[in-house]
């Protein structure tokens, strides 16, 4: 799914040129389940937004499902993300003026999906994420593991391909970040291919393969043989 | 998805309820203040375009400048209209009014003063659009005392029963006049309001042959597509074919020689240009007309008043757009395009403005009454139902919503998703500039409408203050004395009995509101000199009004030959150039009457201050009017005395007068209402100004919440962090003088040359205006900082 060769992102201001990424070769395979370590400033998260096309690569390729987007304009890349592609954030990042139910809507309004096939798609996933009863709350009403479910609940109402997730339970209490982490995990079983930032060694445990990531470039790569010993 | 977009638009709108309401009024404030404006000029525009034929029809006025005297006269001589049209193809036809003011009616031996009369050519209602809506609509007035009259004049002169073939007659002629014809009233954006149109067919002055004399308000109907500019070079030549042939039997000289020192000549005006365009001298018009200048000055204040609300539309939209940071990058994350953003905070944008426009139309409904009492409008809310006007108003909205809603909408939907969800560019300054920029352009107006204001106002303290050579106060003039007839002398003396009255002088001539209106023609050797108006006036006319004699002495009974003696103004003996000793000096009216100067009065305006003083006759022949100086200003004891004493005499005539202090503030009424206009329109925009620049102080102090939250942990003062954040603003405003005060001085100065008699636009006005207006600004910035200012510094820190 993903094909990453050589590739490198600078960042520039007036005086210093910061390299982030310094030659990461990655392949993501169709179905895994990979985590990205490593200490604050090391790159991951620059190299999971350039994974979810939030960004674009200085140099080198990127092939997603076969079609590079390393060099994709901010339109193309809006809509190749549209649908293929989830987002869960630490911070969960929801709108505060739309309800569970509108933010968990927002992605499928964008696909142009009817009305009808909105609302149940989203009652649907609500369900599943254990939070329709609260699909008329703003988020601010909820606690912090609703709202990372509500996130997760969008991020997946799309049926994505890929989910990214930016340090999905950093916000969390423990209980809480391993209810959500359970929840990636059963859509990861299902077939979704999900890449993971993370600091916790815990939640490294669920991913299939731990990628370590220092100073912009990967250090060691490991295999999880216990997949899902925390559950 | 546009649900979805109103969904977070309004969601939002609660959120910040206050920076939203502040914004709403604002705009509201702005888009009601254009509309009202709008109004005065659309209706100021509107004069006279209510005839079907308005683009053909223009009408004929007599320029000339002889001796130095500039003569602008609108009605003009009896034969110019059919002769013009004689001579000219292009000219279908041609029609006159003949004004006769409000003579005295009289209907089954009832007797009525009000109405407004004229006499018109027989061919008048086809050119103007007045359609006769009962009795004869082809030809009312082709025979001789016919006419045609209003409805209400119908009624009121007729009763409920109707008009035609019922007759009236006008006191002091004989034949009964019988209305032919009933039209509706004229309407109210007329150039001329008569109640009754009579037949001119009767009246022997309007087949008057001079060149000369006449006044007879002219009108042509020019051929579809005729360039009025084009017939109007082709005048001369007639001026020399008629008035050159009598010129020497009236001027005392030949055609070629006057016209060496002296200017004769015919303009035209189109008929729509009458009310705004028309220079004529104040007492030749039909009635007042409007000033294109007005009309040009309040298009600029709705556009300015427009202009601003948008720009703190723009401003705070884009301040605020801040807050919007995260949802941008999130929508962006989820699929959202740039094209979608755009459109989305551009619908959030017409949205608001639909609201603030109406809210705009509900203060205009709301504030029009009192607009028009002060401005002396009769504007009508209908206008705003018409279809064009919805229309326009659509537009507007449209319009004011791109304006308004384009910068933050393109400044929001070009976030990059990341950063956008990070907060990165809330301390981004890129757009301080513009907002800056901004800040600046809507203090330059506000300072200089407040400039406007203080000038306006001066000029007209200076008006009321001016010495104008006579006392105006305590004086009640009875100009139509006359109509008591041979009662008028018993009047008089009965009056002059009065404990309240200080004097009482014979005439009807006043320096101020309705005068009778005389001239004379003083030549010498037979050759004409100038033309110079005339003032009947009795031996106690001087110190009635308060005037002075600078030389020589009054008219006095005891002198028997005074009917052939004159007094003159100061300006008369020097333009006469009768040296330091006019006393005594001969003077010749008209072609043979010899007047010796007997005495030289002190100038007094007898004209409004917009002309300099004209040279003056004043001759001894007590008649006509009235003029009463009473011993206390309480004039109304007096008013109610006389009132009573007219009415002794069985008249039936009404007792009618004015005050001549009211009189003179009248002259200036339009002035006087542009200044309350002005007043009215300067608070508003510097209340606009304020509310945007508040919003922008809220929005910054919000912003620099934690910078001053550790400020304040670090041991800053309240005042500091005052100054800190008004120090900006205040540079601003302080910028905003450098273009406002030269521009306003420049603007001010022409506005003032228009007086011949005026103020000089000094320091202190600037000083005064820099002042009022960093007050106003300081006083916004300044609670609203203070209040960022005493907050508890835990509340920042804890935001982290």
């Amino acid at each position: 799914m993903i094909h990453i060769q050589n590739l490198k992102k600078s960042f520039r201001t007036e005086e210093v040129e910061t390299l982030a990424l310094n030659n990461v070769n990655l392949k993501v395979e169709d179905g895994e389940f990979a985590a990205i370590m490593g200490p604050s400033g090391c790159g991951k998260s620059t190299l999971l937004n350039i994974i979810g096309m939030l960004d674009n690569p200085t140099e080198g390729s990127y092939k997603f499902a076969g079609h590079e987007v390393g060099g994709l304009k901010e339109r193309q890349r809006t809509e190749l993300r549209k649908g293929n592609l989830g987002f869960v954030f630490q911070s969960f990042n929801l709108i505060d003026e739309l309800t569970v139910f509108e933010n968990v809507e927002l992605p499928l309004i964008y696909l142009k999906e009817s009305k009808s096939s909105r609302r149940e798609k989203v009652m649907k996933v609500l369900e599943r994420m254990k939070i329709a009863h609260r699909e008329k709350h703003f988020p601010h009403q909820l606690s912090g593991g609703q709202q990372q479910r509500v996130a997760i609940a969008r991020a997946v109402v799309t049926n994505p391909k890929l989910i990214l997730a930016d340090e999905p339970t950093g916000n969390l209490d423990s209980k809480n970040g391993i209810e959500v982490m359970n929840l990636l995990t059963e859509l990861n079983q299902e077939g979704t291919t999900i890449v993971m930032v993370t600091h916790s060694d815990r939640d490294s445990h669920y991913a299939h393969r731990v990628i370590n990531l220092f100073d912009g470039q990967i250090v060691t790569e490991s295999q999880n043989r216990a997949v899902g010993a925390m559950m | 998805m546009f649900k979805n977009y109103l969904i977070i638009a309004w969601r939002n709108v609660l959120k910040n309820k206050g920076l939203f309401s502040i914004n709403l009024v604002g705009l509201a404030l702005g888009i009601a203040s254009c509309l009202i404006m709008m109004l005065f000029v659309v209706d100021e525009l509107s004069y006279d375009s209510y005839n079907k034929k308005a683009d053909q029809i223009v009408t004929v006025v007599f320029r000339a400048k002889v001796s130095g005297e500039e003569i602008k006269e609108s009605s003009i001589m009896a034969p110019v209209g059919e002769t013009l049209k004689k001579e000219f193809p292009e000219i279908l036809d041609a029609t006159r009014i003949r004004n006769y003011h409000t003579p005295k009616i009289i209907v089954d031996n009832q007797s009525f003063r009000k109405d407004k009369f004229a006499f018109v050519d027989a061919n008048f209602f086809d050119v103007f659009t007045l359609p006769i809506i009962e009795g004869d609509d082809q030809n009312p007035l082709k025979e001789p005392n016919t006419a045609v009259i209003t409805k209400a004049e119908a009624k009121k002169l007729f009763g409920a029963s109707s008009a035609i073939g019922k007759s009236f007659r006008l006191d002091g002629k004989e034949q009964p006049f019988r209305v032919t014809g009933i039209i509706e009233e004229v309407p109210r954006n007329s150039h001329f309001h008569f109640d009754i149109f009579a037949s001119m067919e009767g009246l022997e002055e309007a087949k008057s042959n001079s060149w000369f004399e006449g006044s007879f308000y002219t009108y042509l109907l020019l051929r579809k597509d005729t360039d009025y500019r084009n017939l109007e070079t082709k005048f001369p030549h007639i001026i020399e074919k008629y008035m050159g042939a009598n010129m020497q039997h009236v001027m005392g000289m030949p055609y070629e020689e006057f016209m060496k020192e002296n200017q004769l000549g015919f303009k035209i005006f189109p008929l729509t240009d009458i009310h705004l365009r028309a220079d004529n001298a104040v007492n030749d018009q039909l009635e007042q007309g409007g000033d294109i200048k007005y009309v040009y000055i309040f298009s600029a204040i709705a556009l300015f008043m427009l202009l601003i609300a948008c720009i703190n539309f723009m401003n705070l939209s884009t301040a605020t757009a801040s807050k919007r940071a995260k949802e941008v990058g999130i929508r962006k994350v989820l699929g959202s395009n740039k094209n979608q953003l755009l459109y989305q905070f551009l619908s959030e944008s017409f949205i608001a403005t639909l609201f603030a426009m109406f809210l705009a139309a509900i203060l205009v409904i709301i504030s029009l009454p009192y607009y028009n009492e002060l401005s002396g409008k009769e504007l009508e809310v209908d206008y705003l139902g018409r279809p064009f006007v919805l229309i326009s108003l659509f537009l507007l909205t449209l319009l004011v919503s791109l304006l308004a809603g384009s910068y933050p909408a393109l400044f929001l939907s070009s976030f990059k998703p990341m950063t956008a969800l990070k907060n990165k560019f809330l301390t981004g300054n890129q757009n301080n500039g513009v907002r800056s920029g901004l800040v600046v352009f809507q203090f330059v107006i506000s300072a200089g409408l407040i400039l406007a204001t203080l000038v306006v106002n001066q000029q007209m303290q200076y008006i009321q203050d001016k010495d104008i050579g006579y006392e105006r106060d305590q004086l009640l003039v009875i100009r139509e004395a006359h109509l008591l007839g041979k009662d008028q002398e018993v009047f008089k003396n009965e009056m002059l009995k009065n404990p309240k009255v200080a004097s009482i002088s014979q005439s009807a001539f006043a320096p101020a509101g309705d005068s009778d209106d005389s001239q004379t023609m003083i030549s010498n050797d037979g050759q004409f000199v100038r033309r110079m108006p005339v003032y009947n006036i009795d031996e106690h006319y001087i110190s009635t009004m308060g005037m002075e004699l600078v030389a020589g002495r009054n008219f006095s009974r005891e002198f028997g030959a005074d009917s052939t003696n004159v007094i003159i103004n100061e300006t008369a003996a020097k333009i006469l150039g009768l040296g330091n000793e006019p006393l005594g000096k001969r003077i010749t009216e008209g072609n043979n009457t010899d007047r010796t100067v007997i005495g030289v009065v002190k100038d007094f305006h007898f004209k409004s201050l917009h002309q300099p003083i004209d040279p003056l006759f004043m001759l001894y022949a007590p008649y006509g009017g009235l003029i009463i100086k009473a011993k206390s200003a309480d004039i109304s004891e007096l008013i109610k005395d006389a009132n009573a004493l007219w009415n002794s005499f069985g008249t039936d005539e009404v007792f009618g007068y004015s005050l001549m202090d009211e009189s003179y503030k009248q002259t200036y009424v339009v002035e006087r209402k542009m200044g309350i206009v002005l007043n009215i329109f300067a608070m508003l925009t510097i209340l606009v100004a304020c509310l945007g620049l508040f919003g922008l102080v809220t929005y910054t102090s919000e912003q620099r919440f934690k910078e001053i939250g550790i400020r304040k942990v670090l041991g800053s003062s309240v005042f500091e962090i005052v100054a800190m954040l008004s120090r900006d603003f205040i540079k601003l405003v302080m910028i905003s003088f450098f273009i406002a005060f030269p521009l306003g001085y420049y603007l001010m100065d022409k506005w003032l040359e228009g007086f011949a008699y005026r103020i000089e636009i000094r320091g202190w006005i600037f000083a005064l205006t820099a002042l009022a207006t960093l007050l106003v600004a300081f006083g916004t910035i300044g609670w609203k900082s203070f209040r960022a200012a005493t907050m508890n510094p835990v509340e920042a820190l804890k935001e982290e």
